[in-house]
């Protein structure tokens, strides 16, 4: 037993120091830097103990040779076991894997050990500490194909000299192609030296052309310093020659509808997978990828002894969604299970000049009902006279001046029913008998509870009183005021006339009250219609009179 | 009381005599044969004056004569509606039935409950029973005092009439949701397409009961139980209209 006790605590001790262990976390900004390019580190510290501010950072670090680093702060909260501790640094210039040893924090609870960080540097960042300000043109070199969507995007990209703030005015002069930008214009490139905008050219004729794509950045001159920036705009334009056929006719599948791109079968759905014969049910299909959706033809789906088809309506989901849905009504013409029929795409990918096929597969439905017994063949005579199929004769000549009473002529043969009129004279009708029967039950609850009114009665005449004793500007008015009130103020709860009150009964209901307060305010009140007027003054004592007079509306 | 009863049903039912002393111009077309004359002139007084159970069923009779059955139809069946019980417009049914070759379903119990009186006349009769109850109900309440002998008697009257006009509401409601196929040489179809299966022949004139629509048809029951569908322009309803719709004229864009 003593052993089992033994094993259970060391158990509970080490689940303990567990639990105590450290999580250090950091990141660095930019991720991957370029030789020479200032960087940020963050070092992020949890604990299971309160850390509060760090003490000499800066003395165990030793950052490795060519570069410079340096502790530039902590953000620091009081009372957390959190720390979050900032380095600034400069990468080196030479390429490759820098590692920063492992180094100290000392915290007053505890010490931290923080692990070997690496820093990569790699020029193929980008990173350019001199030179100007520059616009780069990125497009897929290669023959275009009418009705494709082609991707491209202006880079322009800055150094810490020049850094680019923005662009405008970017245009495109180029015959048989539509040009559109795309997504946000100024998106800041990856290593925040620069920044580009996308666009989308679609050509819409076969040939040789120019495209001539130009436009204005905006350039900051004077490096980072916050008073030294200088800006202005510095024109760009690029010229490139294109080659633009028709999608190849070798090879051309016949179920292709104009798709160009990468794309594939998302998914596919029906409305109902249990209709009857003759039902509608839904077929939804969604295509997504990168391509021209728009100019995509719906495929066709023919209708067949299983099922009619009618084409729905297909739509285009937003443009960052990249994809399109096609939809189509099936109508099951047998009781059965059945496959609803699959829907072929064929898509010519432009980077390998090759078609591909794809098909979004065909969902089981289960069609309850009967199929027509028997189908009548109707044959159609168009050369046929109408009407003389049946012959027509009888029917006396009629009297159309005969009419009922209420049959005085009407100019459509509509029903009451469709008459906005009539139920907007119901509603009234309604809503009338409704406010009635409330206000019924309302009086008929008051009456059978009088005190509700009493009490309400009373409160207004306390109100009235406690205002005419603040106005009071003699004590005889004063005293009047609150002998009023607290009469009124008393008079529901003694179920009697407020005139008819005494000092007693209102200590019946203010058993709390200063016996000599009332006594030298009902005196100074009532005393001259007894002979016994008061002397003593009573405004000192106003407060707690009004304070009475405030209990007793409280207690209303 | 029950002769001031018996003299609101004389009212209701007897004819009206004729409001022009002269005879009906449309009337003598007719009796000439001169049904085309009859039915322009019929027509024009409906446009200028409102469409009467009479005037409609007189119409009808012409537009029978002429050989146009739809149209000939929802004539009798809108006349029909307006006075259930319109002479000439069920003499024209019966006879469209029996010697035209007309399909018109059979009236169910509902409908026959509520061909007793017209779709309106049910509708004010529950309107007016239901209110009667309520006020009935409401006004020894607010007044505070005992429903009187009356009022009782008023609330079990109403409620009755009341729950006896139901049926007739729903038979009436059911029966509106006739309409008469307007086109010849047509047939039902198994699916709302235009390469719909055909199911079975329907003639111009037949009345189907409709249910929903979808793609431009409309989902149809006709006389003898087959269901299908026809083209929301091949048929007609019976409430909605006056005249019946001109089928040759294209519709405004």
């Amino acid at each position: 037993m003593p052993r089992a006790c033994l094993h259970l605590l060391a158990c509970l001790l080490a689940l303990t120091f567990a639990r105590a262990e450290d999580s250090v976390s950091w990141e660095m900004t930019p991720p991957v830097a370029g030789p020479g390019q200032p960087f940020r580190l963050q070092v992020r510290i949890e604990s299971d103990v309160i850390l509060g501010p760090a003490d000499r950072v800066g003395r165990e670090l030793k950052p490795p040779r060519g570069m410079a680093l340096r502790f530039s702060g902590q953000l620091f909260r009081a009372n957390t076991t959190e720390a979050t501790l900032n380095f600034s640094g400069v990468a080196p210039e030479e390429e490759g894997a820098h590692v920063i040893p492992s180094f100290n924090i000392r915290f007053p609870a505890r010490l931290i050990k923080i692990p070997a960080i690496t820093v990569n540097v790699s020029a193929a960042t980008g990173f350019r500490r001199d030179g100007q300000a520059r616009a780069e043109l990125v497009m897929p070199t290669r023959t275009y194909y009418v009705g494709e969507r082609i991707p491209g995007a202006i880079l322009l990209k800055g150094s810490e000299q020049e850094m680019v703030n923005g662009s405008f005015g970017v245009e495109c002069e180029a015959e048989g192609f539509t040009f559109q930008q795309t997504g946000a214009r100024n998106e800041d490139l990856p290593n925040g030296q620069g920044l580009q905008t996308g666009f989308e050219l679609t050509p819409i004729r076969t040939g040789s052309s120019e495209i001539t794509i130009n436009g204005i950045m905006l350039v900051n001159t004077g490096g980072l310093g916050g008073f030294a920036t200088q800006g202005r705009d510095r024109p760009f334009t690029f010229r490139r020659r294109v080659t633009v056929e028709h999608v190849p006719e070798t090879g051309r599948p016949a179920e292709w509808t104009g798709a160009i791109g990468r794309f594939l079968a998302e998914s596919v759905s029906v409305s109902n997978t249990k209709p009857e014969v003759g039902e509608p049910i839904r077929l939804r299909a969604i295509l997504a990828g990168e391509g021209n959706l728009d100019r995509i033809l719906p495929p066709e789906l023919a209708s067949n002894e299983t099922w009619d088809v009618v084409p729905g309506n297909d739509r285009r989901f937003r443009r960052t969604e990249d994809q399109r849905s096609f939809t189509y009504t099936l109508v099951p013409r047998l009781p059965g299970k059945h496959l609803t029929p699959a829907i072929r795409f064929a898509v010519f990918d432009p980077e390998t000049r090759t078609f591909q096929r794809l098909e979004f597969a065909a969902q089981e439905v289960t069609v309850t009902g009967n199929a027509p017994a028997k189908v009548e063949l109707v044959s159609l005579d168009p050369g046929a006279a109408v009407g003389t199929g049946k012959p027509a004769a009888g029917l006396a000549t009629p009297d159309p001046t005969h009419h009922g009473l209420l049959d005085r002529g009407v100019q459509a043969v509509a029903p009451l029913a469709a008459s906005r009129p009539f139920w907007a004279t119901n509603a009234v009708l309604a809503s009338l008998g409704l406010t009635l029967f409330a206000a019924a039950a309302w009086t008929a609850y008051l009456l059978a509870h009088p005190e509700i009114l009493l009490r309400a009665r009373a409160r207004r005449t306390l109100q009235a009183c406690r205002r005419e004793a603040t106005a009071a500007r003699d004590e005889i008015g004063f005293a009047n005021a609150c002998v009023r009130g607290m009469r009124a103020g008393c008079a529901p709860w003694l179920d009697a006339e407020p005139a008819a009150l005494t000092q007693s009964d209102i200590r019946r209901v203010l058993p709390q009250a200063d016996a000599g307060l009332l006594d030298r305010v009902f005196r100074r009140a009532d005393g001259d219609k007894f002979g016994s007027p008061a002397t003593s003054a009573l405004r000192a004592e106003a407060p707690a009179l009004l304070g009475l007079l405030a209990e007793l509306e409280a207690r209303l | 009381m029950r002769t001031w009863w018996l003299l609101l049903a004389g009212l209701l039912a007897a004819p009206l005599p004729a409001a022009e002393p002269n005879a009906d111009a449309g009337q003598m077309a007719y009796a000439a044969g001169d049904f085309v004359g009859a039915v322009e002139k019929w027509q024009a007084a409906i446009l200028a004056q409102g469409a009467t159970a009479g005037r409609l069923a007189a119409l009808g009779n012409a537009e029978w004569k002429l050989g146009r059955k739809g149209r000939a139809m929802l004539c009798w069946e809108r006349a029909l509606l307006l006075d259930p019980r319109d002479p000439v417009a069920t003499a024209g049914i019966r006879h469209a039935q029996s010697a035209g070759g007309i399909d018109r379903p059979a009236l169910t119990w509902a409908e026959n409950y509520a061909s007793f009186l017209g779709a309106d006349t049910w509708l004010v009769l529950a309107t007016a029973s239901f209110w009667l109850v309520v006020l009935c109900l409401l006004l020894p309440r607010l007044r505070r005092r005992a429903p009187t002998e009356w009022q009782e008697k008023a609330v079990v009257a109403g409620a009755t009439i009341f729950l006896l006009s139901l049926p007739g509401l729903w038979g009436a409601h059911v029966y509106a949701r006739r309409a008469v196929v307007r086109q010849a040489d047509i047939f039902l179809r198994l699916t709302p397409t235009a390469r719909g299966e055909p199911v079975s022949g329907v003639a111009e004139g037949d009345i189907v009961r409709t249910e929903r629509p979808f793609n431009g048809y409309v989902r149809v029951t006709t006389a003898d139980g087959k269901s299908g569908w026809l083209q929301a322009r091949e048929v007609e309803p019976l409430w909605g209209g006056g005249l019946p719709a001109n089928l040759d004229q294209k519709p405004a864009p």
